[in-house]
């Protein structure tokens, strides 16, 4: 068996490799594929047994009336790209320094801290939510979507330096060494040697820190009142007490995952080629 | 320290007054409804009222089941994503942008469409299974309490998944090939060099997906809030819901805080325990 | 969009106030005033929404708007979401509204509200039905106006019913079962329920509450402690327990009433209890396959005659509003003859006031108003206290139990009494 071999697998191994894949597409995209056939569906072709994909029953209605009717869609994706780049951008800018301080520098208790860092994560949103709301009323921050974006920070910060905290510690200590040698300082180290070679995991945690932001919803409930109302409490407007107005919402939903999808194609590279950049090699 | 102190400071400045407030309260009554708000101590009352409700016994259980099901599943199966996706065949970034997707499409939405696949009476699920021939009549998949327990969790398998297999399959691309080489040379099967090459290599990132996917299950909520509302008869209450149930619709805030601060101390005590257990104790890192 | 809503209004108002300013004597107390900024907490469309946040007499709202020197700011949620924004508020002492949209939750937030519908005008009063306020009131004083008639009615499929060989909607509750175990065929379902979500109005437990009051039963005696474990009381959920076999075995995970009605709206049930708002959705050829099919009646009557429960859509007036007086001037043109007409002409939601219901034209675009009317001749008491969701989420745990078999209905209500008691007593 040739090294080669040994990765790409038998014909035995290929064929349980195309399953695996088949399964995991279908698996994937099956809900998927029935939220966008959904969309583009009337309601009373959803509700027949089984639902009724004849031709006639796809419309673009929903599009066109949840683009048209709402500008509270619009506005809401205005300000979820507010909300999450804002705190995407600054969970990462305090972020990132902190995991390194905690991986590799000589941090006093950096278990500790990490530990009581994840920890701020144990307590439910729930528990926190009506406290949170009298702080940020009295600030006089409600409804604001740069406040969301803060408190956004409270489940950001702490994941986006878990995930980096993983990954600063398996890198090679030669490569600090190095740079202590030549009497590079920390910040220097970290900016000029650690960051660049750590471009792919900050764009998984950025991607993980976007993501989280566009699609809270609990804060988002308790913390807006209506100008900064952000997507998921949009897409939550057609589902009311007596009437669920289904294809709409999915088709709210379809929209509102386009820019993450966007953005996932759009950084692809990074997430494709992925975390082993040759840094691994020394 | 000037590393970490500014994200230190962020976090203490925003969670600060509400975790401390949230601990406090659970140690007090507030009465909301009706005539007048009150507030009063009580110390350790919520709990032994907490203790002695067999809604919370129900809705721990419940969750002890979730959990750990739901940590075992997206684990398992994250691995296997990650695997494929990592393997030459696996590569093109169709599979990586549709790992995402279940991920971003927004939970509010995801739960009501997923109430729709499960629907007993014109939900594709059934629709599909009975023209396979699979099943002789519609299901009521959420009527039961095992069956609308099992679907809550496979619905948040399926959501929890991607970041998961994300951050696996980041892990696997770190493990040098260097590595795989030497161990083909040392004669290591792909089995073999599966338990002691990738494994070994990528236990850090499997700590941290074990260790936040058990913060993250322990915290269910819109799932149930959408599908089941918790029924039948408390069959799908966990914890969480039971926190929000008490503390919004019941407005009772201190008895809903005693159930958070419980979801609180259990999370604490799981993580630390994984944390001791499964975080790879390397030389080199100065910790 | 609300946002340039509420700027246009400002900018309106601030033409009005202007205008005003112009005029001499008499109207200088007016001129002097600064425009009124008042800010209504609604439910969106298509749940029951005010003019100006829902299409209709937007003109006359506009005109409400100039001649009071009021601005009106509308907050608007998804119904489901209404509660827990207000709770939140509330709990923190801090509310922004003047006005809030209540559901049956007058009770559990009385002490942030003011008992304005006291002193409503006696025109205005006498135009609504006395039974409205017994959900708004509290202590004897008067919280909240209720601005829609939506009652439980018995919404039924005319071809269904012909098929079987009925030619009237049953009208007690042996028919009921007769007509449910006829009815389950061909794949249909004689009856279709929401019982996934035992809370609150339209839930589980609500459901039941319809049955106790027509077996002749109530939840609470005089004292306020629950009275139901009697014979009416396990009646009332053996009849549902009954009529179980003709019920699609999907409504015990219908967690919200759409998910039921869209049963009812694809022609796979025959029969269902619903609110008559329901009429405009069975009618709409975009969700509905029984266009045209759809009749409603009065439900069934038990061994106390018929009765229903009431969905108590109100206004309220916040304490912290500081302008209380022109807040119940607002209500007062929600409540007003041409409002309430416009309300059920391009709504669909039913008027309150008694002369709009009996209007041709009204009776004319919404042919079940007079069936709503007849109901609200029977009892319709949704029993709200300050605890009602704690108490629905107890009864309705115990009324799934006994719908599954899990418990007999004699022990489910012994159990849910026992619950009740623990949790009325624990208010004190």
């Amino acid at each position: 068996m040739s090294f080669a071999r040994l990765q790409h697998g038998g014909p035995f191994r290929q064929t349980m490799i195309l399953v695996g894949l088949a399964v995991f597409v279908v698996w994937s995209a099956g809900p998927v594929l029935w939220l966008v056939i959904s969309s583009l569906l009337q309601q009373k072709a959803l509700i027949q047994q089984p639902p009724d994909l004849s031709p006639a029953n796809f419309t673009l209605t929903n599009f066109t009336t949840v683009v048209g009717a709402a500008a509270a869609l619009g506005r809401g994706i205005f300000n979820s790209l507010v909300v999450s780049l804002f705190s995407t951008a600054v969970a990462l800018a305090l972020g990132a320094p902190a995991a390194y301080a905690l991986a590799r520098l000589p941090v006093p208790r950096a278990n500790g801290i990490a530990f009581l860092i994840l920890a701020t994560q144990m307590l439910p949103g729930i528990a926190i939510a009506i406290p949170l709301f009298i702080l940020i009323s009295k600030l006089g921050l409600i409804d604001n979507v740069l406040s969301l974006g803060v408190v956004y920070l409270s489940f950001n910060l702490p994941i986006v330096i878990w995930i980096l905290r993983g990954f600063f510690t398996s890198i090679p200590v030669g490569l600090e060494k190095a740079a202590a040698v030549d009497g590079v300082g920390i910040f220097a180290t970290f900016w000029y040697i650690v960051l660049p070679i750590s471009i792919p995991p900050l764009t998984a945690a950025a991607v993980f820190a976007f993501v989280e932001a566009w699609n809270e919803f609990f804060f988002a409930l308790i913390l807006t009142r209506q100008h900064a109302q952000t997507v998921p409490l949009v897409i939550a407007q057609f589902a009311g007490q007596y009437q669920t107005v289904f294809g709409q919402m999915m088709a709210a939903a379809v929209i509102s995952v386009t820019p993450v999808i966007l953005l996932a194609i759009l950084f692809r590279n990074q997430i494709i080629r992925g975390f082993a950049d040759g840094m691994m090699k020394g | 320290m000037v590393f970490v102190a500014p994200a230190m400071i962020v976090l203490a400045a925003i969670l600060g007054f509400p975790i401390v407030d949230s601990i406090l309260l659970a140690l007090q009554h507030v009465q909301l409804t009706g005539g007048a708000v009150s507030q009063s101590w009580v110390g350790l009352e919520n709990f032994q009222r907490l203790f002695a409700d067999p809604v919370f016994w129900k809705a721990a259980l419940n969750t002890s089941y979730f959990s750990v099901m739901e940590v075992i599943l997206v684990t398992l199966i994250s691995l296997g994503v990650a695997l494929l996706l990592n393997h030459p065949m696996g590569k093109s970034g169709f599979f990586r942008i549709l790992l995402i997707i279940p991920w971003a499409i927004a939970p509010v939405a995801n739960a009501v469409l997923w109430k729709w696949i499960l629907n007993a009476n014109y939900g594709v699920l059934n629709g599909i299974l009975k023209s396979l021939g699979i099943i002789d009549y519609y299901q009521v998949w959420l009527g039961t309490p095992f069956s609308a327990l099992n679907f809550l969790l496979i619905v948040d398998v399926w959501k929890s998944v991607p970041f998961v297999a994300l951050l696996m399959l980041a892990g696997l691309q770190r493990v040098p090939q260097s590595l795989y080489r030497a161990a083909y040379m040392d004669g290591a099967g792909p089995l073999q060099s599966f338990l002691h090459v990738t494994l070994p290599t990528i236990r850090g990132v499997i700590a941290i997906a074990i260790v936040l996917q058990t913060i993250w299950s322990l915290r269910v909520f819109d799932l149930v809030f959408v599908l089941t509302r918790g029924g039948p008869a408390d069959a799908t209450a966990l914890l969480n819901f039971l926190a929000y149930r008490v503390t919004f619709n019941f407005l009772d805030l201190g008895y809903g805080s005693a159930i958070a601060n419980v979801i609180f101390a259990v999370t604490f005590i799981l993580a630390g325990l994984y944390v001791w257990l499964l975080w790879p104790r390397q030389p080199g890192a100065s910790r | 969009m609300f946002n340039s809503l509420s700027r246009r209004n400002f900018l309106q108002a601030g033409a009005a106030a202007g205008a005003a300013a112009a005029m001499p004597g008499f109207m200088t107390r007016q001129a002097h005033a600064e425009a009124v900024a008042l800010n209504v907490f609604a439910p969106l469309p298509p749940d029951p929404a005010p003019p100006g946040a829902a299409k209709f007499s937007e003109e006359a709202f506009e005109k409400w708007k100039a001649a009071n020197a009021a601005t009106v700011e509308y907050e608007t949620l998804a119904w489901p979401q209404l509660h827990d924004r207000m709770a939140t508020a509330f709990a923190s002492g801090s509310s922004p509204w003047d006005i809030t949209y209540n559901c049956g939750w007058v009770p559990e937030f009385q002490s942030f509200l003011t008992p304005y519908a006291d002193k409503l005008p006696k025109a205005l009063v006498d135009d609504l039905p006395a039974s409205s306020f017994s959900t708004v009131t509290v202590d004897g004083k008067r919280y909240g106006t209720i601005f829609t008639l939506s009652l439980l009615t018995l919404f039924y499929n005319k071809e269904h019913l012909e098929m079987a060989g009925f030619k009237a909607p049953p009208k007690n509750w042996d028919e009921f079962k007769t007509y449910g175990k006829e009815l389950t065929r061909d794949g249909r379902h004689g009856l279709v329920l929401n019982y996934g979500d035992p809370a609150g109005i339209g839930g589980t437990a609500s459901y039941w509450m319809v049955f106790l009051q027509q077996a002749g039963g109530k939840m609470y005696g005089e004292d306020g402690l629950p009275i139901f474990k009697s014979e009416q009381g396990v009646a009332a959920l053996q009849m549902m327990v009954d009529m179980m076999p003709s019920t699609d075995p999907g409504s015990i995970s219908y967690a919200s009433i759409n998910d039921a009605t869209n049963v009812l709206l694809s022609g796979r049930a025959s029969m269902m209890m619903n609110w008559p708002f329901m009429w405009n959705a069975g009618n709409d050829p975009n969700q509905s396959q029984v266009v045209g099919k759809l009749a409603s009646a009065v439900l069934p009557a038990g061994p106390a005659g018929s009765a229903s429960i009431d969905g108590t859509d109100a206004w309220t007036i916040t304490k912290s509003s500081k302008n209380p007086e022109k807040a119940q001037q607002l209500i007062e043109f929600y409540l007003d003859a041409d409002v309430q007409k416009r309300q059920v002409l391009d709504t669909g939601w039913l008027p309150i006031r008694l002369s709009v219901l009996a209007d041709p034209e009204v009776q004319a675009k919404a042919p079940n108003a007079a069936v709503v009317l007849e109901q609200a001749k029977h009892p319709y008491d949704s029993f709200v206290t300050p605890d009602y969701n704690q108490v629905t989420v107890a009864v309705g745990t115990e009324v799934q139990k006994a719908l599954q078999g899990q418990k007999t209905a004699a022990q489910a209500i012994a159990d849910a009494h026992d619950a009740v008691t623990a949790i009325v007593k624990r208010r004190g």
